[in-house]
């Protein structure tokens, strides 16, 4: 029998946990190639592209073979080019993209609503880069669609620098990142940005051990994400650190976003009015790393 | 007497240290690296020097930088670990500004602010009793133990401990002055008025 893991029709961060939870039918035949099977998705977002990305990473470590079936939907296909999902993914999958490749030529669009393509974060220079051209190219969208003035595409910059800067200083790992622009007509009538940051790095949990294990009651990885996203607990003994996380979810909730982070067994975040959801899971299929989804919404008058 | 003043550009810090090119002050490491060619060039400055750190032309600082850059440095500053040393930033946008004290807010510390118009802010946290004392400092541009004391109706040896802690914090230049009957006193400058 063959490995294959299938992607829901959806693909977000709503979603993520069915494809987490078919690795473990991978395990069963451990050694076997193993197929991601994206036929049948109809739409998938940054979250969803870092997903497949993080998922095709994690098999990978484990020395299994990965390969790719693209999605039957030309859309959805162009949208991960556009995203620069191919160009990263050839890293991991086997790809074939010669049969359900679109068979019309396909361009960028200049006007395209993605404001981050897929980008992969190791180091310092990294994070200046993508903040130098979210910057560039924020007047696009974030002036344009999300209504922000300078201060307020600053303070987005500030935010998508903090999150991602926690890959080189606490994961140990390399991780992605991905921004799009999109319209939540039924749910909120106005645009709205997603951000997805990702790493498979030792995750909040390990990273808060030390310090906080021998202290807290029944310790987990739904108390550490909590320490770290409402009470600024680093793993260091200095009073300025740990601060990215909180000063995030601040500006996420004075501007009425959503967040939340999924690590190891757990995820937790804030959710606003406008959005029907759990805030808090835990005893889900443990993956390494952080994995993060922030939404913005264009400003409230 | 006035002290000595001197201004360092964040941005001709960045051209010399880091090889990016960016005009951000973004993640910890770039703070450190700025955070640490300030404190070559504040150590070699002479005894009571004001530092005016000018942001003009720098695009953001994330919370991180902010902490590094002023968080830290000002918390060393007023340990004396750079000498007798006065500090001023410039040139803050207001996300810079709210960033800076976030970061200073965090570990209870404070600075001043010079804005455009020629005027100051306080950033940070300073205890009301001493930014009562500050705000008279800065508005008489020197003051001494006995004017506070006349001024707000304190004991002297109390509004002398004002002043003495508003100078450790760095916000004020503690200066001794000859009396003319031979006697010596310690008057205390804003640091404005020395700018």
């Amino acid at each position: 029998m063959k490995n294959r893991i299938c992607c829901p029709k959806i693909l977000d961060e709503s979603t993520f946990e069915n494809l987490i939870n078919q690795l473990d039918k991978i395990g069963v035949d451990f050694g076997m190639p193993v197929t991601i099977d994206l036929s049948k998705a109809q739409f998938i977002d940054p979250y969803g592209i870092l997903g497949l990305l993080e998922i095709g990473r994690y098999l990978s470590e484990r020395d299994l073979s990965l390969s790719l079936i693209l999605p039957h939907s030309e859309e959805v296909i162009k949208y991960m080019e556009r995203l620069d999902f191919f160009k990263i993914a050839s890293e991991l999958f086997s790809l074939d993209l010669d049969d359900a490749w679109p068979q019309e030529p396909f361009f960028r669009s200049p006007h395209s609503d993605v404001l981050l393509e897929t980008r992969k974060i190791e180091g310092t220079d990294d994070i200046h880069n993508l903040v130098e051209d979210v910057r560039q190219r924020a007047e696009t969208i974030l002036t344009s669609h999300l209504k922000y003035d300078a201060n307020a595409i600053d303070s987005f910059v500030v935010a998508l620098s903090e999150v991602c800067q926690n890959i080189p200083e606490h994961s140990e790992d390399i991780g992605y990142v991905g921004i799009q622009k999109y319209f939540y007509g039924k749910k909120l009538g106005k645009n709205i940005v997603k951000i997805a940051v990702m790493d498979l790095g030792v995750g909040i949990r390990e990273s808060l051990t030390p310090k906080y294990a021998p202290s807290v009651k029944n310790w987990s990885d739904l108390e550490a994400i909590n320490l770290a996203l409402f009470k600024g607990a680093s793993r260091f003994d200095d009073p300025g650190r740990g601060q990215g996380l909180t000063q995030v979810r601040k500006l996420v909730e004075r501007w009425k976003g959503k967040l939340m982070i999924r690590s190891g067994t757990a995820r937790s975040g804030i959710i606003p009015p406008w959005e029907i959801s759990r805030p808090k899971r835990s005893s889900l299929k443990d993956f390494p790393g952080t994995q993060i989804s922030i939404i913005l919404p264009e400003k409230f008058s | 007497m006035k002290n000595e003043i001197k201004k360092y550009r964040i941005v001709d810090l960045m051209e010399e240290n880091l090889t990016n090119g960016s005009k951000n002050i973004v993640t910890r490491e770039t703070g450190r690296i700025i955070r640490e060619a300030i404190e070559v060039k504040i150590q070699k400055e002479q005894e009571e020097m004001i530092i005016i750190l000018d942001f003009s032309g720098i695009g953001i600082i994330d919370f991180s930088c902010a902490d590094e850059v002023a968080a830290k440095f000002i918390a060393r500053l007023n340990l004396k670990e750079y000498g007798d040393k006065y500090l001023l930033f410039s040139g803050l946008t207001p996300s810079q500004e709210e960033n800076i004290t976030a970061a200073l807010e965090k570990k209870k510390l404070s600075l001043l602010s010079l804005k455009e118009d020629g005027g100051w802010k306080l950033m940070g946290i300073l205890n009301p009793y001493l930014k009562d004392t500050l705000d008279l400092v800065m508005e008489r541009k020197s003051l001494t133990a006995r004017e506070l004391a006349d001024l707000t109706g304190v004991e002297i040896n109390s509004a002398s401990t004002k002043l003495l802690n508003l100078n450790k914090v760095r916000l004020a230049i503690r200066m001794r002055e000859a009396l003319p009957n031979g006697g010596r006193q310690f008057v205390y400058r804003s640091l404005i008025s020395s700018s």
